[in-house]
């Protein structure tokens, strides 16, 4: 932490919002400070689908959304290559899709501007032969699918450089306003449990569907309706372009092969509290039956985990309809900039919610001329323009690269400490230099570590290790509590996933692993009950 | 092919399923033999579903400008040798070793196939020109300084075990024998069976033919022997499929019409006879009632007397034979899932003490241990079994397929001959003893 | 098409011990089996009852007997028999077990830092149980490059006492690392590689001998020395001769993640023994479907090529494991499938199959679940009448055990085994009933 706590903005979550905002503002001029609870993008960001849309899901019922989706992959692939992978991406209509949908929808992307050719079916079962071969018609369009991650560091990365801060595991615990403005802030060290006071001129709440929660630190009502959005990810791609079906958007309608799996989504839930859901096998279940309508054999393929991410809805409350509290999917997808000085009487208070990540960029602009416009700043927005840092024009994600880049050094086993996902030595180093006391889970999101079918079997007491051995010259009692918490906490989170999905081959992988780590390895040994581990999670405790 | 393609080939033994079931549990790797002995191989696990996961067919990299355009990002899933071992190990039922051989194939595509690989694959050119020419042929592959030559230019290791080309082929020879004979009406299936000779007794080992004949001819089956071409392993084993499934129709052509009236296709490679049950399906991917009515009429030799012995209609008069007998299963053999008929066909042979040298893999693994860069892995592969083998001191050695039996031969110094020519020594060694019974110049009718 | 008076299907502890037993008692014996599982990744050791109110593994037999639906309360009293008869064919083959059913269950550390608790090892492991004299040390012995086992992560962990339990422990734990020749820049390297590598006797030397040095050198030396397990896998006992001959300190192997080189010395160990005894092994056997005539089995067919292979079986021993071994499949839906025989199976509903916490000290309810039998080890209907009268059940696929949490899976392994080949040496009218052949 710097020595100087003097920024002009505080921005207040650590998602792709938050870091776009931050990167927004930090090329304009001003000296910002991005602070999040968790580690980079663990809130919706981290939990969400992974596709780069083309807006094709919205040209029939929210154009303006559609735009702004079209608008921002184009600039996404222009800025950040190497974070998304250019899959394609087919619209198709199912024999349980309506026909009126499928004859206007290519007049509807038209209209918004969304990239869209039909191709004979005949191709698009060619190029994705597991595909539901009764499918009457197929669309081509630009989506495809983004990384989140590394998104996000580009843009603290950008905002870095500039002389801006981002700081993880800091924890906004209190705001203090006088009057009609904010005065101070502070934040709470998730780790050391210190304190840290900041008075900045302004503060920018990109907390997504928890923005309620910070607009309440200063009496500000915002009404989240969390969504919660469940996602099944399967063990391979069984499809190389990411699949619509071509309808009125339900669940289990969309597949996005991210990396090495496929994800199939999703659900809508309502839930009260954005931190506290569960799936169920009942859900599972259903989100599978809906996805054999474009995949017929998925019921043979391999589930990894299931997993869910809280979408931050909102909807003005002169607008809020029952029938919208019911069914979120009725809620605009489309972003709101709240301006808390003519809404709630704070004058350098502005909160951003809804939107989606593909028009993170968009949010952040938008969210960013008007706190420059309030600031009296006018430098004018450049992000759409400069491609982030450490990226080649046009180079786009290329799924082999990791086994490619491998096995020109040689290939083999021993350099992997994750093999399902190729995480080497070097790999797991670099990411534990940039994010000093981080979690397994955070090395997970960072690297892919544990994202395979063994999901953590064998990489995590390696990765442990390495903790271990890093750690090793800073006593011996903080290495094996280190190592503790990495390896029960990082088993604890994958279970959770596990859970839902339980059966087949994948519970059978759970149960030799278990077999392994409670036979020969011992882990009971090291759970201390009752004492949280790096998952939060206390030992027993209900979730 | 993309992952996706895998996971729809529609036959039951879909490769690209299987790849869902790994458990990560390196079981496989723990019985792979080239891992067993060179670094250059990371093992089944890695190279197969490992990375499987990070294979894909239409999303190509944006071209940029000066990069390398890359297609299939494997390298050393090259020095997989297909013995099968992992595929039998695993406990999820993974198909790693068909999995690593379209990978490989994958690698090749686009890529003009390298002259040795395509050379190896041109079994029936080889061998028409090397029969020719055998007295040269013969002569060239004895001689070390062209054989240091091709090692140079072609990539074949000048050590690697070549068999000597015969005078004529078979099928030229059972052309002649057939216009001796004249033409009659072949028997029907109960008294006939067909022959799919291979490439080996077609242009090396014409007594292994021999061998077949008599031996059905002793069991109470003539012989037919269609015209027919190189199955076409050695081209699937170095990934050039298109030319691999001209030679599959080619033969599916010709046995197809005997299958579909019952005859039984009869091998004795065990090389040549699983490309047609199982790989002429899995790994070219045939599906058509012709592949499938082939491979199901199709029979391992030894496979196909013990069938005749389980329903009591061997021919067993078998003579004694006092011998050591070292037996080597072939990889292909364990991948037919039969079982080792040849070590039960021994034991009925009295005398004759034949016994499993139960190692993994000799090492010539096809036409994989001939090439420059293979042969040292496939020399370590095979050494335990070299050893076993020469420590028995036996006379001679016995192995059902062609190339290993070429590889234990040069590799110990024992003669190693086909399973059936050792059943035939022993039939002969029964006629003696019968003859010998009656007494010398016994009168007719006593 | 062959035939077998006892086909055993699973190729396991369980399996593998029916298989012998049932050989020697003159049977002709056929094992088929998909491929490796249990004993690959287990860590080798013959774990019978390691629960934390038990003072031994016949007093932990005595606690898991009283449990509803143990396979211990009829199959107890076998272990004990099971263990005598195995010792001297794991012996033959290499592995010498150390311990009995009355030592006393201590706990071992192990390559995570973690302690778990046994009492019979094999001799390689076994220097990990005596109890810890006062001021006692123990070196963790890495190698270098081995990505496997981390001494330092190790070392921290075990230097805790609540990991120990707060009970006897080492007065210090240190970790190294020892550079072994020819491994730096190898791209594979794992156990068996390594453990091959013990097994070339001139390589043994000159690693040992950079052990010892390092060894010796290391400021916690002097009492026991842990290092991970690989001392070779066809000549274990002469790699722990050469280690006894240049180490002082007493040495013992920790059991790894799979590949498990102590699980494969015990499948070495296991085969061999069997095939002395005129067995038949056969791995990469897919069992397709089994032939059955009335309550009867009467053929296993498995995958072939282009076809299917039969073996025709007098009777059968079911040793296929539990859901980690695939002998039971979880389907979707819900339901928990043996998929062979389609036997009834004794399972929770699935909602309730794991609980919320991946380390519930309750355990999951799934655990338990399997096939229900008979004291012979017949399997049963909800009635309890068999379901089949020439079919046997072993190993972990037997009901009412949770092998992971209460460590006896070795013990019901062995016991069924045993059981179920001397209960079918019983059965077949006409034949007179071999008693099992007795070693001294």
């Amino acid at each position: 932490m710097g020595e100087s706590h003097a920024y002009d903005v505080l921005v207040v979550g650590g998602g792709a919002t938050g870091a776009g905002v931050l990167r927004d503002l930090a090329r304009r001029g001003l000296r910002t400070l991005l602070v999040e609870r968790g580690d980079w993008g663990t809130g919706t960001t981290g939990r969400y689908h992974g596709l780069l849309h083309s807006g094709g899901r919205y040209v029939a019922k929210d154009r303006l959304a559609a735009q702004e989706c079209i608008s921002e992959n184009r600039i996404l692939r222009r800025i950040a290559p190497a974070s998304i992978e250019d899959t394609g991406g087919y619209f198709v209509a199912t024999p349980a899709d309506p026909d009126d949908y499928v004859t206007a929808f290519p007049a509807a992307c038209l209209a918004a501007d969304v990239d869209c050719e039909e191709i004979p079916v005949a191709e698009a079962l060619r190029r994705e032969p597991a595909l539901n071969p009764a499918i009457r018609r197929a669309f081509k369009l630009p989506d495809g699918s983004v990384e989140p991650w590394q998104l996000i560091e580009s843009n603290i990365a950008d905002a870095r450089a500039l002389g801006s801060d981002a700081w993880s595991y800091q924890r906004l615990v209190e705001m203090e306003r006088e009057g009609e403005r904010i005065v101070a802030a502070t934040l709470r060290d998730e780790r050391s449990g210190s304190l840290t006071r900041i008075t900045p001129r302004f503060v920018v709440s990109c907390a997504g569907a928890w923005a309620g929660q910070i607009a309440a630190m200063v009496n500000v009502s915002v009404t989240m309706h969390p969504g919660k959005g469940t996602m099944l990810i399967y063990n391979q791609r069984m499809t190389d372009t990411v699949i619509n079906r071509c309808h009125k958007s339900s669940d289990g309608d969309i597949m996005v092969p991210v990396h090495t799996v496929a994800i199939l989504g999703t659900t809508e839930q309502r839930v009260e509290d954005p931190d506290q859901y569960e799936i169920t096998r009942d859900e599972v279940a259903a989100l599978i039956r809906e996805g054999e309508n474009l995949f017929p054999d998925l019921g043979r393929m391999r589930l990894l985990r299931a997993y869910a991410g809280v979408r931050p809805l909102y909807q003005p409350p002169a607008e809020v309809t029952a029938d919208a509290l019911k069914d979120g999917r009725q809620i605009s997808r489309a972003h709101t900039v709240l301006d808390h000085a003519s809404r709630d009487g704070v004058e350098n208070f502005v909160t951003i919610v809804g939107g989606k990540l593909t028009t993170f960029r968009r949010m952040a602009e938008d969210t960013v001329d008007l706190v420059c416009d309030k600031l009296g700043v006018t430098e004018p927005c450049t992000t759409a323009d400069a491609i982030l840092p450490n990226q080649v024009p046009g180079k786009t994600y290329w799924l082999g690269h990791r086994l490619a880049e491998h096995e020109a050094e040689g290939g083999g086993d021993n350099g992997l400490l994750c093999e399902c996902e190729f995480v080497t030595r070097p790999m797991l180093d670099a990411f534990l230099d940039r994010h000093p006391g981080c979690s397994l889970d955070d090395v997970r999101r960072g690297t892919r570590l544990g994202m395979g079918p063994c999901q953590g079997g064998f990489c995590t007491f390696r990765a442990a290790g390495v903790v271990g051995e890093r750690a090793g010259h800073a006593g011996a009692a903080d290495v094996a509590e280190l190592a503790d918490r990495a390896i029960l906490g990082f088993l604890r989170e994958r279970f959770k996933g596990t859970r839902p999905i339980a059966a087949g081959r994948q519970l059978q992988e759970q149960w030799m692993i278990s077999g392994v780590y409670g036979g020969g390895l011992g882990v009971e040994s090291l759970i201390e009950h009752g004492t949280p581990d790096a998952s939060g999670e206390v030992a027993g405790a209900q979730r | 092919m993309t992952i996706a393609e895998l996971i729809m080939d529609a036959s039951e033994e879909a490769v690209g399923y299987s790849s869902d079931e790994c458990l990560k549990c390196n079981v496989c790797v723990t019985v792979c033999p080239v891992a067993r002995v060179t670094d250059l191989f990371p093992g089944p696990k890695y190279v197969g579903p490992q990375a499987q996961r990070f294979r894909t067919g239409h999303a190509q990299p944006v071209q940029v400008p000066g990069a390398p355009f890359m297609l299939s990002p494997d390298v050393t899933v090259d020095y997989c040798s297909g013995c099968g071992w992992c595929t039998s190990a695993c406990p999820a039922g993974v198909k790693i070793a068909e999995m690593n051989s379209q990978s490989r194939a994958r690698m090749k595509a686009g890529k003009r196939p390298k002259l040795r690989d395509w050379g190896l694959g041109q079994t029936d050119l080889v061998g028409q020109v090397g029969v020719l020419f055998s007295p040269i042929a013969n002569w060239a592959l004895a001689n070390r300084p062209i054989r240091a030559i091709m090692e140079t230019t072609v990539g074949i290791h000048r050590q690697a075990p070549f068999p000597k080309f015969g005078r004529r082929t078979l099928q030229s020879t059972w052309k002649r024998r057939q216009k001796r004979r004249g033409t009659t009406a072949a028997p029907g299936p109960d008294r006939a069976v067909v022959y799919f000779h291979g490439c080996s007794a077609n242009y090396y080992e014409q007594h292994v033919a021999d061998a077949a004949v008599e031996i059905l001819r002793r069991n109470g089956f003539e012989t037919i022997i269609p015209e027919q071409v190189c199955c076409g392993l050695p081209l699937i084993s170095n990934g050039i499929y298109t030319d691999a499934r001209q030679k599959a129709h080619r033969n599916l052509d010709v046995l197809a019409p005997y299958a579909r009236q019952g005859y039984r296709i009869i091998g004795t490679s065990t090389s040549c006879t699983h490309t047609i049950k199982a790989e002429y399906r899995e790994m070219l991917d045939l599906h058509d009632e012709d592949a499938t009515v082939v491979a199901n009429a199709t029979w391992d030799i030894c496979e196909f007397l013990l069938d005749l012995h389980e329903q009591g209609k061997l021919n067993t008069q078998f003579g004694r034979l006092d011998e050591d007998l070292p037996y080597h299963a072939p990889c292909q053999l364990r991948s037919h899932g039969i079982g080792l008929p040849a070590m039960d066909l021994f034991a009925l042979v009295p005398g004759l003490r034949a016994a499993d040298m139960d190692h993994d893999c000799c090492g010539i693994a096809g036409t994989y241990g001939m090439k420059k860069e293979k042969y040292p892995i496939g020399m370590a592969v095979g050494a335990p079994l070299f050893e076993k083998i020469k420590a028995s001191n036996a006379p001679e050695a016995a192995c059902d397929s062609e190339t290993c039996r070429w590889q234990i031969e040069k590799a110990t110094g024992t003669r190693t001959r086909h399973p059936i020519e050792i059943l035939l020594d022993a039939y002969r060694a029964g006629d003696s003893e019968r003859l010998a019974a009656r007494g010398p110049l016994a009168p007719a009718g006593t | 098409m062959p035939s077998a008076d006892v086909v055993v299907i699973g190729a396991g502890l369980a399996g593998l011990t029916a298989a012998i037993a049932a050989a020697e008692s003159g049977a002709r014996v056929h094992v088929l089996a998909k491929g490796h599982a249990a004993t690959h990744w287990g860590p080798g050791g013959i774990d019978v009852a390691g629960i934390p109110a038990a003072s031994t593994p016949r007093d932990g037999i005595r606690l898991l007997a009283g449990e509803a639906g143990h396979p211990y309360a009829f199959l107890g009293a076998d272990v004990a028999a099971a263990l005598d008869w195995i010792r001297p064919h794991l012996a033959a083959g290499g592995v010498e077990y150390v311990g009995d059913l009355d030592t006393p269950l201590q706990l071992a550390p192990t390559s995570i830092g973690g302690t778990r608790r046994a009492a019979i090892l094999p001799a390689g492991q076994a220097a990990a149980l005596s109890p810890w004299a006062a001021g006692e040390r123990l070196v963790i012995c890495g190698i270098a490059g081995f990505k496997d086992f981390w001494p330092e992560a190790i070392a921290a962990s075990l230097a805790r006492a609540r990991v120990w339990d707060g009970g006897n422990r080492p007065a210090s734990v240190t970790p190294i690392s020892v550079v072994l020749p020819g491994l730096a820049g190898r791209h594979n390297l794992n156990a068996l590689e390594i453990a091959r590598r013990f097994d070339d006797p001139a390589w043994r030397t000159s690693a040992i001998e950079a052990m010892a040095r390092a060894i010796a050198a290391a400021p916690g030396s002097g009492g026991r020395v842990a290092v991970p397990a690989v001392l070779g896998i066809r000549d274990h006992a002469a790699v722990l001769d050469a280690i006894g001959g240049k180490i002082p300190a007493a040495t013992f192997e920790m059991p790894l993640v799979p590949p498990s080189v102590p699980g494969m010395r015990l499948y070495a160990a296991l085969r061999a023994a069997l095939i002395r005894a005129g067995g038949r092994v056969q791995i990469g056997e897919m069992i397709e479907r089994i032939d059955r005539d009335g309550r009867a089995v009467t053929a296993v067919v498995s995958a072939a090529a282009a076809r299917t292979y039969t073996v025709r079986a007098g009777a059968l021993v079911l040793a296929t494991g539990g859901i980690a071994g695939g002998g039971l499949v979880a389907e979707r839906d819900g339901r928990l499938l043996e998929p062979l025989l389609g036997l009834p199976v004794e399972a929770p509903a699935a909602d309730d199959w794991l609980a919320v916490d991946a380390f519930e000290p309750a355990g999951h309810p799934l655990e338990k679940a399997g096939i229900r039998t008979d004291a012979e080890l017949r399997p049963v209907d909800a009635d309890g009448t068999p379901v089949f009268e020439n079919v046997r059940v072993a190993g972990s696929l037997l009901a009412g055990q949770r092998y992971i949490r209460d460590r006896c899976g070795d013990g019901v392994a062995l016991a069924s085994g045993w059981r179920a080949a001397r209960s079918l040496s019983a059965v077949p009218a006409g034949r007179a009933a071999a008693p099992g052949s007795e070693r001294p």
